[in-house]
């Protein structure tokens, strides 16, 4: 009987058990480790962070489907992998520590023969002072944020209420931040439901961000063929915020939060502060804290990943100039090559290198997008490489991995611009490949057929639509493995 | 007024007629499904 320990239970690690306990039945072991007792839909909290949904709308405990699918689930955080084994075994091991109730402060040591690494971002609230929900901004990262955002919004909609100005800052916290994405649909949710509650002319939106321009979503941005021009994301995304009167502070790293005002340095190295009544700035993304032991007990975290804490896998990790970034620099089976029976999907595995172009200002500070690893793509990892580890447990190690980049991947994404199944919007942009490939498309690295953006209440729709498709594809309902990733 | 600003002064503003076929129920029952096909279209293509 093989063991597959799975760290994380979000989109990719979560999709990756239910395959493979679907494939492997209940002749092998599948754990999955999680500190988290529920499982969130994320893209949807946005609309909690609004009051548009209740965070049981948006999450559902893990317990119960796992043990409907004889999934194993231990309540607990990764501390260590120790891929050699121990003293005492020549299996690699986890080291966890419980996260659950009833077993708090307890530690384990579970082996494994194959190890997913699907642990998700740590959310590096301390990069930037005063930053996040324990600090002076909000956050809509998790459900739980989401909830206390959408009290804060309701109390800058009581001020509005009674004639007070109101500014409403969102964005990102950080020069390095990604999801960008998320903040645009964030800010225009804000935007639609001032409106909605008939309060917006007292209402100064601001959107904040580190992009080089508006619409390059961490992704560089995207082309459009519209109406027999090629047009950029850019124009589209400007004139949204144009049509709703959002002001815009680009290319901007977030320096400190203080109580109601944000310090910020922008790519020209000027600096700038910004008075706010309501702040949500998300985090910048950093790998979960985890150790990385040799048999020896000797520290081999830096052999396996990258200072970002993110794991190293098949990815081309040598530095090089912007204008050499291939796509083929990019993972296809998110095996770790050190240890071939450890692997890293969704956020967890390290990218070779952003997407957008890097840029820094005149004093250093990086202030340019990190790639996004959004649901869909996620997902797919997630589920190539459970294939993957089912085939090698069959068929033996000489089965072929199965392979996923993202830079033959394509992403649908739809950017909320406000809720209402008759008021609502939303962009719905594809994109083909996520990672541009000018040797294949060389108008603008992606296809122009399949690169696509739309606004509209359809947009709404399909995005609801997802909502509980994906709930009801996470709780392993009938038919749940027909719904693509 | 900052680069940021005068850009998105200069961005092409939506006309009535484009703001009414956002969301026109017809026009977006059409738009919906034109969508949910490219996206599984998109899916098959992409996810091998």
């Amino acid at each position: 009987m093989a063991r597959v320990v799975i760290l994380g239970a979000g989109i990719s690690g979560h999709t990756a058990a239910l395959h493979l306990k679907r494939r492997l039945k209940r002749a092998h072991e599948v754990i999955v480790v999680s500190p988290n007792a529920d499982w969130n839909w994320i893209p949807s909290n946005i609309w909690v962070g609004v009051g548009r949904m209740t965070t049981q709308q948006v999450t559902f405990p893990l317990r119960p489907i796992y043990r409907r699918k004889g999934i194993d689930f231990r309540q607990a955080r990764a501390a260590a992998i120790r891929p050699e084994g121990d003293g005492d075994s020549d299996s690699g091991s986890v080291d966890i520590a419980y996260t659950d109730p009833v077993r708090l402060g307890e530690e384990e040591r579970l082996t494994y023969d194959f190890l997913i690494n699907a642990t998700g971002p740590k959310l590096n609230f301390a990069a930037t002072p005063g930053l996040g929900p324990d600090g002076n901004s909000l956050s809509v990262c998790t459900a739980k944020h989401a909830e206390q955002t959408a009290a804060a919004f309701d109390k800058v909609v009581e001020a509005l209420q009674r004639g007070e100005r109101q500014t409403l800052v969102v964005g990102v916290g950080h020069g390095a931040c990604t999801c960008e994405g998320a903040a645009f649909e964030y800010t225009f949710n804000v935007e639609n439901e001032l409106r909605a509650r008939g309060v917006r002319e007292l209402a100064d939106v601001v959107y904040l961000t580190n992009e080089y321009d508006l619409g390059d979503f961490g992704v560089g941005g995207m082309s459009f063929a519209q109406n027999g021009f090629v047009t950029s994301s850019k124009m589209w995304t400007e004139s949204l915020f144009r049509e709703r009167n959002v002001r815009a502070i680009l290319q901007a790293h977030v320096e400190r939060v203080d109580p109601g005002v944000i310090h910020y340095e922008q790519l020209d190295g000027t600096k700038g502060s910004l008075e706010f009544d309501f702040a949500m700035l998300l985090p910048p993304f950093r790998g979960a804290d985890l150790k990385a032991y040799d048999r020896q007990g000797g520290d081999i975290t830096a052999d396996l990943f990258a200072p970002n804490g993110f794991l190293k896998v098949d990815a081309d990790y040598a530095a090089k100039p912007f204008e050499d970034w291939k796509a083929e620099d990019w993972p296809r089976t998110y095996q770790c090559p050190l240890y071939r029976n450890v692997f890293g999907v969704g956020i967890a595995f390290a990218p070779p290198h952003p997407i957008s172009r890097p840029r820094s200002s005149p004093d250093g500070t990086v202030i340019s997008p990190a790639p996004p690893r959004t649901g869909m793509p996620s997902g797919v990892m997630g589920r190539v490489v459970a294939h993957s580890i089912a085939d090698r447990i069959e068929r033996g190690e000489t089965a072929p991995l199965q392979t996923a980049s993202m830079a033959s991947m394509g992403a649908a994404c739809i950017a909320s611009a406000g809720a209402g199944m008759r008021t609502g919007s939303a962009a719905a942009m594809t994109m083909y490949p996520i990672v541009p490939d000018t040797a294949r498309f060389p108008v603008s690295g992606r296809s122009l057929k399949e690169t696509t953006g739309e606004i509209g209440l359809g947009a709404h729709w399909t995005k609801l639509l997802l909502h509980y498709l994906f709930i009801y594809k996470a709780k392993g309902r009938p038919g749940w493995f027909l719904i693509p990733e | 007024m900052d680069d940021a600003a005068r850009s998105i002064a200069e961005a092409p503003l939506p006309t009535r007629r484009t703001l009414r076929a956002r969301s026109s129920l017809p026009f977006q029952v059409l738009r919906f499904v034109a969508f949910n096909i490219r996206m599984l279209r998109m899916v098959k293509k992409g996810h091998h």
